[in-house]
């Protein structure tokens, strides 16, 4: 090993003690965390394949970039690749909440959104405790290094972000759509790697309800890091769906944690879509806290060309009558690769737990790849845990079925490939977004039907 | 329309047909009969251009043409129709959907408009009719967690929309009971016309009980050893294939 890749690693972390250093952080409470958050991030360094949690995924990639905040903010946004009449549109570009390109207020009774400069602002004690009450390093926090990195970066460099709260018992219809979009001024082309660290904060009151969209997209020039970091907080019997639709331009990296906190007989269902960006990870990390607590994620992850896309669940049963359910499907085409790894941990004494987890995956190409790994952490005795993963090609029977009705040979094989992703897309419940969906995995897969090998 | 000459065809290294003939006319029907593992159903899906299957000797020429250099679709277009003996469940995949698809296919080969939607319902409303199938198959996925009469229904359903000129029929009786029976084989007799010809591939003499072919022939060993009217296959009901296989050994 040469010298000058043993000290790469040095070298990235002096990068953002640098640029941490340039942006005078205050000293007051939430600079405090920040700082904290820098230091965490500093004495860990990026995570490596050693760690079980990324044993798929290298980050040298990410690693090798400089990444600093785009300062430079364009005058419009490409509207074209938002979806229209998804419900009530928050935008935030370059990782930045604008406020014009938004649904304009008043919002309805019961439901406050505030940018997190704003919540910062009227609350400053309140946003400080949420956040140390959050932060994974906090020792009562599950599980703890899964994204921890990235958590830590968001941390440090986090300067914006949307706080969603929903007050007890207010039913809001309407979904949330908050897009994130990266965008480009052509000056700002040659700048070198930007970097957004949005926080999206979901406080969901006891019987509450709601729907929350987030969409991230960009222009195709930028070479971007967008290092997420959501959280949604439920209170008793509060239901809660989350749609993520990642189509991130080609050459950005997509790094988002979302982290989940379930008290008794909440409920949050997850519709998890990975389809763009260069390298995808997608971290999920749920404790259910109460009995009587449910959580449901499924998700596509479809990497085609290099595509590198990771979805990683960890679900914590902390308490007894928990139940879990996660149904992933896994598309890889050309030289694309698709990782999913659901961890379930039953905790000590939490009886009558139900988890079950299934992943299916289909690969398009010889030189295509998916891992799938369940892992299953049981420590109580009265549990149903169930897992099944499988991974095939193309049934040749259907196709030959498929042809020997006129269908040509393309044509059957994109018909299979969206039928295998169907069940997937038919339980998107927004028909606006559904329609999107539809139409995107259409397009994609009509196209990598023809390049099989 | 079709003929066959010296057909020779092995799967996985085994010769499975070893220089078949066999010459069907328009408007003709045609049964296969023959014990199991004598080469019907590897007839059937050579002739709808199945993979796997390795011609080694003979020609097929359907219609002038070269069948066996035609691709499965290419086929399926010009007018060949395989109702498989087990038909493929395809989850996700629409019944109406594929319905459709394939007709207008077939028609863009034809040179002809796509099918236009009111006039479709119509057509596969009559044929459902005719089939005795409930409407609530077309919204459901392909062939899945139908019984296996319902499968056959479907094939024969298929069948009458996609109206092909060669309709190729691999053990269509199989699992079906005596009222299915009937429901498949009034699907299949309405299909009778001058300009269309009807090969059947079977086990039991049951199934010319309700449609009365025009050629019944023996294959066993991979060749067609006999050939006769529909008395042949009541003399097989009673004597067997046995008394074939002794009778074309002997020959």
């Amino acid at each position: 090993m040469s010298l000058s890749a043993i000290n790469q690693p040095a070298a990235a972390l002096d990068h953002y003690r640098a640029l941490f250093a340039s942006r005078n952080v205050p000293d007051d409470a939430l600079g405090k965390l920040r700082r904290a958050s820098l230091e965490r991030f500093l004495a860990g360094g990026f995570p490596t394949q050693r760690d079980e949690a990324w044993k798929y995924t290298s980050l040298r990639r990410v690693e090798s970039r400089r990444f600093a905040p785009a300062d430079a903010m364009p005058i419009g946004a490409d509207e074209s690749q938002w979806i229209a009449d998804a419900g009530h549109r928050l935008v935030l570009v370059n990782g930045r909440y604008m406020p014009t390109l938004s649904t304009p207020a008043p919002q309805p009774p019961g439901v406050t959104i505030l940018t997190l400069a704003q919540w910062a602002s009227h609350s400053p004690t309140q946003v400080a405790d949420f956040l140390a009450r959050h932060d994974h390093a906090a020792p009562h926090a599950t599980p703890p290094t899964a994204n921890g990195a990235f958590e830590h970066l968001n941390g440090a460099f986090s300067d914006d972000g949307v706080v969603i709260d929903i007050a007890p018992n207010v039913q809001f219809e309407q979904p949330i759509y908050l897009v994130h979009q990266w965008c480009m001024p052509a000056s700002a082309r040659s700048a070198g790697s930007h970097m957004a660290n949005p926080r999206i904060i979901v406080r969901a009151g006891a019987h509450s309800e709601c729907s929350i969209i987030t969409h991230w997209v960009g222009d195709e020039t930028a070479e971007s890091l967008t290092n997420a970091w959501l959280t949604f907080d439920l209170g008793v019997g509060a239901r809660v769906s989350h749609l993520n639709l990642q189509e991130e331009p080609s050459r950005s990296f997509h790094i988002e944690t979302t982290r989940l906190q379930l008290a008794t007989n909440a409920h949050f269902g997850k519709h998890d879509f990975a389809l763009g960006s260069a390298l995808g990870r997608s971290g999920t990390l749920v404790t259910l806290g109460g009995p009587g607590a449910n959580v449901s994620l499924n998700g596509l992850f479809a990497p085609t060309g290099t595509q590198h896309l990771d979805t990683y669940v960890h679900i914590d049963h902390a308490a007894a009558h928990t139940t879990s359910q996660q149904d992933f499907r896994g598309i890889a085409a050309g030289r694309g690769r698709g990782i999913f790894n659901g961890k379930v941990v039953v905790q000590p004494g939490a009886q009558k737990i139900d988890a079950r987890q299934s992943n299916r995956n289909l690969l398009l190409s010889n030189t295509a790849e998916i891992d799938s790994r369940p892992e299953l952490e049981i420590y109580a005795h009265d549990v149903k845990c169930s897992h099944g993963a499988t991974t095939g090609q193309l049934d040749p029977v259907s196709l030959f079925y498929l042809r020997s009705r006129g269908l040509g040979e393309s044509e059957a094989r994109a018909l299979l490939i969206r039928a295998f992703a169907q069940s997937m897309l038919s339980t998107v419940q927004v028909g606006a977004v559904r329609e999107w969906l539809e139409a995107r995995v259409q397009r994609r897969f009509d196209l990598s039907a023809g390049e099989h090998s | 329309m079709l003929s066959i000459r010296n057909l020779k065809v092995t799967v996985a290294g085994k010769q499975v047909l070893n220089g078949l003939n066999l010459d069907v006319k328009a408007g003709e029907v045609h049964a296969i009969m023959g014990p199991n593992g004598s080469g019907k159903s590897t007839l059937a899906q050579v002739l709808a251009g199945r993979d796997g299957y390795e011609v080694t000797a003979g020609t097929v020429t359907y219609q002038d043409r070269d069948l066996l250099a035609l691709a499965p679709e290419e086929r399926a277009r010009e007018g060949v129709f395989l109702a498989f003996q087990y038909p493929v469940e395809i989850p996700g995949v629409n019944n109406v959907y594929l319905l459709k698809a394939g007709l207008n296919a077939i028609r863009k080969h034809r040179g002809e408009a796509e099918v236009d939607a009111f006039e479709f319902l119509t057509l596969v409303r009559e044929k459902m009719q005719l089939m005795q199938m409930n409407e609530s198959f077309l919204n459901r996925a392909v062939n899945e967690g139908f019984s296996g009469g319902e499968k056959k229904r479907n094939e024969i359903l298929q069948m009458a929309i996609l109206e092909p000129t060669l309709a190729l029929l691999d053990e269509t009786d199989s699992g079906l009971d005596i009222d299915a029976l009937r429901v498949v084989s009034n699907g299949v007799n309405s299909l009778r016309r001058a300009d269309r010809a009807i090969v059947m591939v079977t086990h039991y003499q049951r199934l010319l009980d309700y449609i009365q072919p025009d050629h019944v022939h023996v294959l066993t060993g991979g060749r067609i050893v006999m050939s006769g009217d529909k008395s042949l296959a009541l003399e097989l009901e009673k004597r067997g294939y046995d008394w074939v296989k002794e009778d074309s050994a002997a020959a």
